[in-house]
């Protein structure tokens, strides 16, 4: 029998303030956070002791102890322990992939409540000892006698104690996350001064929502910290100019540490609740999470560049939605690199792609740049992978409150392995 | 934050040799917990003149399961255990001549007054007194308790409270917070109630049940211990403090069950935002805890501009515009709704260094006294707590001798703790102090200063 | 024709010593030996590493390029033997067609025989054919045929001229980029057998003539199959041309675009664009 579904709502979110890597966070770990961010999440809606339906949360860059990560850290915080906990990675998309895991189990009536988030570190990333030395160990394990233990041990190298630190890099492309982004720069033509105005922007209004107190609500500090670390407030097109590219290459190379995302340290969460749930407990609906779609590009063979698939995602959701590119109030793309948010833009724009890529008869046409991360976005703040999107999903569910009742929002992230996830959000 | 010294001059040794060098013996105090009697032995209740609450006294102590025993038995005996509680019903007093009759009473009884015992006095207030002789020895009391606190040792207290005609409905709750535990280190105040409707039926131990409760500046020291006694007592706590307290602000709200709420209490819209979410998510506030205060001492003529502002924009205006939206905001506040509002001896004595600070104190004083009429109308409260030397984090910091000197210069020769400012304003929050309304109660330890 | 079945495959560092040591006085046309072995299966062990090194996923399915594997020590063999006009040492790999008609299960029994044909005139030498067949069940699924270039050699009178060229599209957009580690060839020694010192380190790349230890060209062409693992027709055609030495360590890209109902591919130095590979897989 199918049941009837109903919109899971977004009561409200909690994060702590990103931290630049080996920064304010160094010595935290990924359950640190997680069990960090719950907590402020559990005190601003006063959850001590209750039980939620399901907490939903994950890490890109995971230790094998946290082989339990989301559970573990619900054992730590002040929710019930007879809260259930599962882990999710979807790469960057991780934290909205989870909101959406949440709402759709809420949209059933499987739950009346969840929790949905995501936590990651560079400073406590796991490092791996080197992958032969591994595999000596692994054969010594595996050995009965002592002659098989010998011949394991045999295989031992001084050079294998070198430690394995993980790169930010495709395993199918051995390319980085950047040069990626650069290609597709390159090929969508994105001027190095476009991406640094985008960039000035999300600073300046992030520091402006922070200012008005936007955030006060929505992030709880940790360890010291108060305000995301990378926020440059003053930061300018003149200053952003002077820094020299570090994707790409030669005269067409765009991307410089600026306008690109540095490595972050952070964890968010997101409350989601049934409306009755919520009622129940006098605690406000923000919006709804209408739909969401997932995406994925063959970024290896097929020609598309890495952080494209949003572009895919995004025509998918608005069919089944029976909207338009036009019909948001908010728009909240995630700030991977500059770039990335500029080709996204273009490529709805471009009639070719629209046509060949999309297969569609008309593009999808061009956005109010005034609605575009109107509080800025992980330029600014940071962008600690499976956290953005539950800062995402907390900041958009927020503004579209704030702007009243029968307001809509999209949000676009885009995911390493050629991967897009898309939401939109309804107060 | 121990009290080395006090601990030192309670222990063996620490006694022979403070007794003999003749120094200053502060006593560890009685302090409130849960589920203790009201009283730790017997209490006698006497008269001078022909008192109209001697009754209610007898009635509402055996109510409350202590032994009350006759004056008579006080007077010359020796055998028995020491009183836990001396009170005096003065309001029969019509002229000096009766006060003989107080001093007869008091004397033989204090001198069995067990450590940490109450002394209190009840008579009416001078100004409404028939005649200048009647004033006169309604304000002599004044004079007599005040200057016995400063004889007691061991911890006991004297207190006075002062019940006009037809208030006597309102006597049962500051009665009992003087007896107990809980006015541990209130000592040598006057209260005085008013007529008001006392809620009947209220629950002795949890007397907040039910309630919601706003505190200001919960993050860290006498806020944190506010909302831990407020919730201790039923309440469930709204903890604010500014953003950047947060991680702290949530510790707080997570240890007691309550919600935090990051907040810039001098914001421009910081009430109607405030009244906004306690009637969303709590139906309204039942008892509004201004709490939040900074310091930026210095000298007047070296004070500048930024440091006058900033104080007086957090300490008073912000307690100001709160209170107003909160009064505006239809449904903000519950009937019978409590605001307490965190004064300092500083406004009331000055101090060296503090103008700011010291005006934005004395200013909250004034405000309380202004609001309580209109708070009376609604069958609100607002009244004041200020604060002494209590034992924070804050005066940790400060040097010994500073430190040592300042704890010492009270009646009970030892600082506060964070819990005595707390206990007080839980006490005012409560439905059964519904008759205390402008006042400032001191927990101080009765201070030399500005007494 | 002579056709000799072994009972094992021949110890490979031996043959390459004999090979060193027998390198002179070579001449006059190809043999016409056929070398064979009956009922191999592939040592699952062996198959782990061999997929690791090349990046395939381990499955049930041989790749595409370990029945070369199998059959190279036989070919290491003829080549080797005194009857085989040319010098193995300095050989050169050039081309390398591989034809599998179906994937072949880890677990059949297969039947190896190699020969060698079409001694060829080459503007630099003479080239020659090493060609393997396996067959499982008596039919056969796979076939292989490698050109080695003997630079300065000739080819007996009336040879054909040799074909080593393969056509590629433009290939402009990499893929892929590997770090080809200096260990590399030593890696894949390992699981391949070809011990050839030209992979093994510098100093014995330099004993051959090459300033630094070189990747094996099977190597490459495997890891590049392997970047295409799933996307590969059952009934395979992939035909690759050895360009430049990859010498070790280095950085390549890998480009791939479909062509012909299958891919073009090539490997090219990732500073320097420098053609290592480049090759067709099509469907047959």
């Amino acid at each position: 029998m199918a049941a009837p579904t109903r919109k899971a709502a977004i009561v409200g979110g909690n994060r702590i303030p990103f931290a630049r890597s080996n920064g304010a966070y160094a010595r935290a770990s990924n359950q640190d956070m997680l069990t960090a961010t719950l907590d402020g999440l559990v005190a601003r809606f006063g959850l001590q002791g209750q039980q939620v339906g399901e907490v939903v949360a994950g890490a890109v860059l995971k230790h094998a102890r946290d082989f339990n990560l989301t559970r573990e850290s619900v054992l730590g915080s002040r929710l019930s322990a007879a809260t259930p906990a599962y882990d999710v990675q979807q790469a960057c998309g991780t934290g909205l992939e989870a909101a959406v895991l949440v709402a759709n189990k809420i949209a059933l009536g499987q739950i009346e409540s969840g929790i949905a988030g995501g936590t990651d570190t560079t400073s406590d990333a796991p490092v791996a000892v080197n992958e032969d030395l591994r595999r000596v160990l692994m054969e010594l394990n595996r050995a009965k006698t002592v002659q098989q233990r010998l011949k394991a041990l045999a295989g031992l190298r001084p050079g294998q104690l070198a430690p394995e630190i993980p790169r930010n890099a495709e395993p199918r492309t051995g390319l980085a996350m950047g040069d990626h982004a650069a290609i597709t720069a390159r090929e969508w033509e994105i001027g190095r001064e476009e991406q640094d105005e985008l960039t000035v922007r999300s600073h300046q209004a992030l520091a402006a929502a922070y200012d008005r107190g936007f955030f006060d609500d929505l992030v709880t500090p940790f360890l010291g910290l108060s305000r995301d670390a990378n926020l440059r407030p003053d930061t300018s097109v003149e200053k952003l100019a002077k820094l020299k590219p570090v994707f790409g290459q030669g005269e067409g190379a765009t991307m410089t540490a600026g306008n690109s995302t540095p490595l972050t340290d952070g964890a968010s969460a997101v409350l989601l609740a049934s409306d009755e749930w919520a009622a129940e407990r006098d605690l406000p609906v923000l919006a709804h999470l209408v739909d969401a779609q997932t995406a994925a590009v063959d970024y290896v063979h097929g020609g598309e560049g890495l952080l494209m698939a949003p572009a895919y995602a995004v025509p998918v959701l608005l069919e089944r939605n029976g909207l338009t590119l036009q019909d948001f109030d908010f728009y909240e793309v995630h700030e991977a690199f500059a770039s990335t948010v500029l080709a996204t833009l273009k490529a709805w724009e471009s009639p070719a792609f629209c046509k060949e890529k999309l297969g569609l008869d008309a593009p999808l046409g061009s956005i109010d740049r005034s609605k575009l991360n109107v509080n800025g976005s992980s330029l600014a703040a940071g962008h600690p992978f499976a956290a953005t999107g539950g800062r995402i999903v907390a900041t958009l569910a927020k503004l579209l409150h704030e702007a009243g009742p029968g307001k809509r929002g999209l949000i676009s992230i885009c995911a390493a392995g050629g991967q897009g996830v898309v939401a939109i959000l309804e107060s | 934050m121990s009290d080395w010294y006090r601990d030192f001059a309670n222990s063996g040794v620490g006694t022979t040799i403070t007794k003999q060098l003749g120094l200053p013996r502060p006593a560890v105090l009685r302090r409130h917990e849960p589920g203790q009697p009201l009283l730790p032995g017997p209490a006698v209740v006497g008269s001078a003149g022909e008192g109209r609450l001697r009754d209610e006294l007898t009635r509402l102590l055996r109510d409350a399961g202590v032994t009350v025993v006759s004056p008579a038995t006080v007077d010359g005996g020796t055998d028995g255990d020491r009183l836990a509680a001396v009170l005096l019903d003065a309001t029969g007093l019509t002229g000096p001549a009766d006060l003989a009759a107080a001093h007869d009473f008091l004397a033989p009884a204090v001198k069995r007054l067990a450590p940490s015992g109450r002394v209190l006095v009840l008579a009416d207030p001078p100004a409404d007194a028939a005649s200048p002789a009647q004033a006169a020895a309604r304000q002599a009391l004044d004079g007599l308790v005040r200057s016995l606190a400063k004889e007691l040792r061991g911890g006991a207290t004297a207190n006075l409270v002062q019940v006009p005609l037809g208030a006597e409905a309102s006597l049962a709750g500051p009665v009992r917070f003087f007896l107990s535990g809980r006015a541990a280190y209130v000592d040598g105040q006057v209260l005085t109630v008013t007529a008001a409707d006392v809620p009947a039926g209220e629950d002795r131990e949890r007397p907040l049940t039910g309630k919601v409760a706003v505190v200001t500046g919960a993050a860290r020291g006498i806020g944190a211990a506010i909302a831990k006694v407020l919730s201790r007592d039923g309440a469930h706590v709204v903890a604010v403090d500014v953003p950047a307290a947060g991680e702290q602000l949530a510790q707080v709200a997570n240890e007691i069950g309550g919600t935090a709420v990051a907040l810039d209490i001098t914001g421009a819209d910081a009430g109607t935002r405030l009244a906004q979410q306690l009637i969303a998510r709590h139906g309204g506030v039942d008892v509004v805890v201004h709490n939040a205060g900074i310091t930026r001492d210095k000298l007047l003529v070296n004070m500048d501009a930024a440091r006058w502002n900033s104080v007086m924009a957090v300490n008073l205006q912000a307690q100001l515009d709160i209170t107003q939206a909160l009064l505006d905001t239809e449904g903000a506040l519950k009937p019978g709704a409590r605001v307490i509002s965190v004064s300092s001896q500083s406004g009331i004595a000055g101090n060296r260094g503090q103008t700011n600070y010291a005006a934005s104190k004395a200013g909250i004083i004034g405000m309380v006294r202004a609001w309580a009429p209109e708070f009376a109308r609604r069958g609100a409260t607002i009244n004041a707590v200020a604060p002494g030397f209590i034992v924070t984090e804050m005066t940790a910091k400060m040097p010994l001798g500073t430190r040592e000197v300042g704890s010492r210069l009270n009646s009970l020769q030892q600082g506060g703790l964070p819990v005595d400012v707390a206990e007080t304003i839980a006490f005012l929050a409560q439905p059964g102090s519904a008759g205390v309304n402008g006042q400032v109660v001191r927990v101080c330890g009765q201070s030399v200063l500005g007494a | 024709m002579a056709r000799t079945v072994l009972d094992a495959a021949p110890a490979m560092p031996a043959l390459f010593a004999r090979a060193a040591l027998t390198a002179r006085g070579r001449g006059g046309d190809l043999p016409d030996t056929r070398l064979a072995r009956v009922g191999v299966t592939a040592d699952p062990a062996q198959l782990a590493d061999y997929a690791r090194v090349c990046r395939f996923p381990l499955s049930d399915a041989l790749p595409l390029t370990f029945p070369h594997v199998l059959a190279f020590p036989l070919q290491v063999a003829l080549m080797t033997d005194r009857a085989f006009p040319l010098a193995l040492p300095g050989l050169v790999h050039v081309r390398n067609r591989i034809e599998a008609d179906r994937p072949i299960g880890v677990g059949e029994a297969l039947d190896l025989e190699v020969w060698a044909e079409r001694f060829a005139t080459h503007r630099s030498g003479a080239t020659v054919d090493l060609c393997a067949s396996v067959s499982a069940g008596g039919a056969e699924v796979w076939r292989s045929r490698s050109t080695y270039l003997a630079r300065g050699a000739s080819a007996p009178e009336g040879a054909p001229a040799s074909d080593v060229d393969v056509e590629v599209g433009a290939l402009e957009r990499p893929a892929a980029q590997w770090r080809v580690p200096d260990d590399a060839g030593r890696r894949y020694a390992k699981v391949s057998g070809d011990v050839n010192p030209i992979h093994l380190s510098g100093l014995t790349a330099k004993a051959f003539g090459f300033k630094r230890a070189i990747a094996h060209g099977m190597w490459v062409k495997a890891r590049a199959l392997a970047a295409l693992s799933g996307r590969l027709p059952d009934a395979v055609a992939v035909d690759v041309a050895f360009r430049k030495p990859l010498f070790l360590p280095s950085t390549v890209t890998l480009s791939t675009e479909e062509a012909g109902g299958g891919w073009d591919l090539a490997v090219r130095n990732a500073t320097a664009g420098t053609e290592h590979l480049i090759g067709t897989v099509r469907p047959t």
